[in-house]
């Protein structure tokens, strides 16, 4: 790649910033000889808690258990419903599948998440619980949802997993639902180095499911209560959080003043993501809508400029979706949007220059 | 004099190699699947003497997509032991399935002569536990095993490194499932499990339900969920590889220490019977004796850690209450469960700490 490329992340470049501090704390826990449920994992779900502004968070293994965790928590049986979109990672659904229900999809507003008008039409006898996505980092429609699920009685589990520090009229997402869930992939906002994943809750009784579902059902080392399996978040990957979440203010400030940035000097040439009405988004991911996407992707690429689409194909219309009975029309503002949409690269160590290389290119494209 | 069951803050007391392989991953920034975990897989697949290993999250992840892979499912049952770690059984619940038990034999390890009895139709796979790390008798498990059509799958995750005539625990049945849990031979700094198997199909298959059915970025073959090793842990796992056979081969010679010194006092306190051409490693020393819990005590009052691993059978956890299963069903099992107790003898334990430990059983006696 030439000097002036702009590849689509930066990860060991972030990493750098912060290494003496990751290893200090790596370090910590290996002379503890505590490698899992310690201390240091402890200690980060009272700060991620206190993050979020909700009584409780647990650790898990990654995003996906964190979903499929609390939603096994709620006794899904076989032909339950669970609401969600199909514009999302395919987490989201399949967490519902491996709970032992169905996902039933609604379609997305202009926003790309959830439309809230969708809800009503689809609930049935069998729907248990509703989740709304908090794609790229931009908070869901959630004063319009909780308006209906309340009225319904359903569980609401937010999938934060893009979403750390996003907030909705000065609130944070995860703080919103009776349960929210976090990824702390590599490729997170806040993220560890390899898996992990946390859910927040205000619920006492949701949080100790979690602590002991997370560890085999066990009350102690001897009484196994209810089956469940092992997802733990470890120690060292909760120590090195630890390091993080003290600078994710910093990086998302940085990493929000890039997007609106890019938002001005893109405007002219495709759809930016301006953000709604008392939302703050925290671009996990940056997207804009193109037309010529895939031309433009593969110009951008020649050029050097590393692009992503986030999602190319909805879940809908994945193979692993074939049993659920969905055809493309069934979603036509999810079908429009996954034929537009493209990912630009985007963390807090970009530089103005390589942005500014990325706009030119993308000017140069529309000529 | 102190004998502690833990060893960790020994084990890893110079980290400064593990830090200059982990500083390479870091430069690297490729924190999920990738080239470490391929690698670390390829030389763990060569130390067992398998064709493929799968890294998974966890010993339980390993056990539970094993499950998966053989066609493990609702109305389908597992046959196994109930004295083994609640992971064994509530992967079976995990896959869908339904535990059934049998009981156990002088060697703590499955009555191989109580198999045939319980399978069903229904039965979709056996599940041998090699307990405490030593081998149960596998080939009379596959004689009945392959006369009838049902898969094997092995728990192995107490015996990395155990062997039967030379060959590895894990390479007998379909797949063979091993934990890397901090307080194994094996281990990494948090959580980790593997799966070997020779078998192309079911190795495709596990590499693709691991992560989430993902043929590639865009393209989902079938619902999985997120049970990836972390290339970190595969880091640290390569490292420990190296040097676990000189870990075995002390912690044989400890319990051989053991087994010589507790000789003349069978009358009191008894030893698993030991076969021959059976490589067992000694992930615990299990003795069984009368009046455990006033043993446990004495040994504990005079700095000896012992523990009992269990004290309540699986199958009269709380959570096994839906199974039906009663006090007196597996009475070798319950028996031991009684009067089982693990005495430490892992690889930091001293000639000194062992005579210590044999002096102290005999006072125990005595008095």
């Amino acid at each position: 790649m030439s000097h002036d490329a702009v590849p689509y992340t930066a990860l060991s470049a972030e990493a750098a910033l912060v290494k003496p501090e990751l290893m200090r704390a790596v370090e910590k826990v290996l002379d503890s000889g505590r490698y899992i449920l310690g201390p240091e994992c402890a200690e980060f779900e009272r700060e991620f808690a206190g993050y979020c502004g909700v009584g409780f968070a647990a650790g898990v293994a990654n995003g996906t258990d964190a979903l499929h965790l609390v939603l096994r928590g709620l006794g899904l049986r076989a032909g339950d419903e669970v609401i969600t979109v199909p514009n999302s990672f395919i987490a989201s659904a399949s967490a519902v599948a491996l709970a032992g229900a169905r996902p039933v999809f609604i379609d997305i507003g202009d926003d790309g998440n959830m439309d809230p008008a969708k809800i009503e039409a689809a609930i049935s006898r069998r729907t248990r619980a509703i989740m709304p996505v908090h794609l790229t980092g931009r908070p869901a429609k959630m004063k319009e949802i909780l308006a209906i699920t309340r009225r319904h009685g359903l569980f609401v589990l937010e999938d934060a997993a893009q979403a750390i520090g996003a907030t909705l009229d000065g609130r944070r997402m995860g703080s919103w639902g009776d349960a929210a869930c976090f990824s702390l992939h590599p490729l997170k906002n806040l993220h560890a180095f390899g898996d992990a994943g946390i859910v927040t809750t205000n619920n006492p009784e949701v949080q100790a499911r979690l602590v002991q579902s997370r560890n085999h059902g066990l009350a102690n080392r001897e009484q196994c209560d209810f089956w469940s399996f092992n997802s733990r978040l470890d120690e060292i990957q909760a120590a090195m959080l630890r390091v993080q979440l003290r600078h994710l203010d910093a990086w998302t400030d940085r990493r929000r003043t890039l997007a609106l940035r890019y938002n001005e000097l893109l405007r002219p040439y495709v759809g930016v993501p301006d953000e709604g009405p008392g939302e703050r988004c925290v671009f996990q991911t940056y997207i804009v809508r193109a037309k010529r996407r895939d031309e433009l992707k593969h110009y951008l690429g020649k050029n050097g400029v590393e692009t992503l689409i986030h999602y190319a194909t909805p879940i809908h219309l994945q193979p692993a979706a074939r049993d659920l009975g969905y055809v493309a029309k069934d979603f036509p503002k999810t079908m429009e949007y996954v034929g537009e949409i493209l990912t630009l690269p985007l963390y807090h160590t970009l530089t103005h220059a390589q942005q500014d290389r990325v706009v030119e290119c993308i000017a140069s494209f529309y000529k | 004099m102190q004998v502690p069951y833990n060893y960790l803050d020994q084990q890893f007391a110079d980290v400064e190699d593990y830090f200059q392989d982990l500083r390479k991953l870091v430069a690297t920034g490729e924190f999920t699947l990738g080239p470490f975990v391929e690698a670390f897989e390829k030389k763990f697949a060569a130390y067992v003497g398998a064709k493929h290993a799968i890294g998974t999250n966890t010993g339980t992840g390993a056990l539970i997509l094993s499950l998966k892979a053989v066609g493990v499912g609702p109305g389908k049952e597992v046959i196994t032991v109930a004295n083994t770690f609640i992971a064994t059984v509530g992967a079976i619940v995990a896959a869908g399935g339904r535990p059934v038990f049998v009981d156990c034999d002088d060697r703590c390890q499955i009555d191989v002569s109580a198999i045939e009895g319980v399978i069903t139709k229904n039965t979709a796979a056996i599940l041998p536990v090699h307990w405490a790390g030593s081998p149960p008798d596998m080939d009379k498990i596959l004689e009945i095993a392959n006369r009838r059509g049902i898969p094997v799958v092995e728990d192995a995750c107490q015996a990395v490194g155990a062997k039967i005539n030379g060959r590895c625990a894990g390479t007998f049945g379909k797949t063979g499932t091993f934990s890397m849990h901090p307080i194994k031979p094996l281990n990494v700094w948090g959580d980790g499990g593997i799966i070997v198997t020779d078998d192309d199909k079911i190795a495709k298959f596990l590499r693709l339900y691991r992560n989430h059915g993902m043929v590639d970025r865009d393209h989902i073959e079938i619902w999985g969920v997120n049970d990836r090793l972390q290339p970190f842990q595969a880091v640290v796992g390569s490292r420990v590889l190296d040097t676990v056979e000189g870990l075995i081969e002390k912690r044989i010679h400890n319990a051989g220490l053991l087994d010589e010194g507790l000789k003349g006092l069978e009358a009191m306190i008894s030893r698993p019977r030991r076969l021959a051409g059976y490589r067992e490693v000694y992930q615990l020393y299990l003795v069984t004796t009368k009046r455990r819990d006033e043993f446990v005590r004495f040994l504990i009052s005079r700095g000896i850690e012992a523990k009992v691993h269990y004290p309540i059978p699986i199958h009269l956890q709380n959570a096994a209450r839906n199974l039906g299963y009663k006090r007196g069903d597996f009475p070798v099992c319950e028996r031991q469960a009684d009067e089982v107790v693990t005495l430490p003898a892992h690889q930091y334990i001293s000639g000194e700490q062992i005579a210590y430990t044999l002096s102290v059983i005999r006072e125990f006696y005595a008095g």
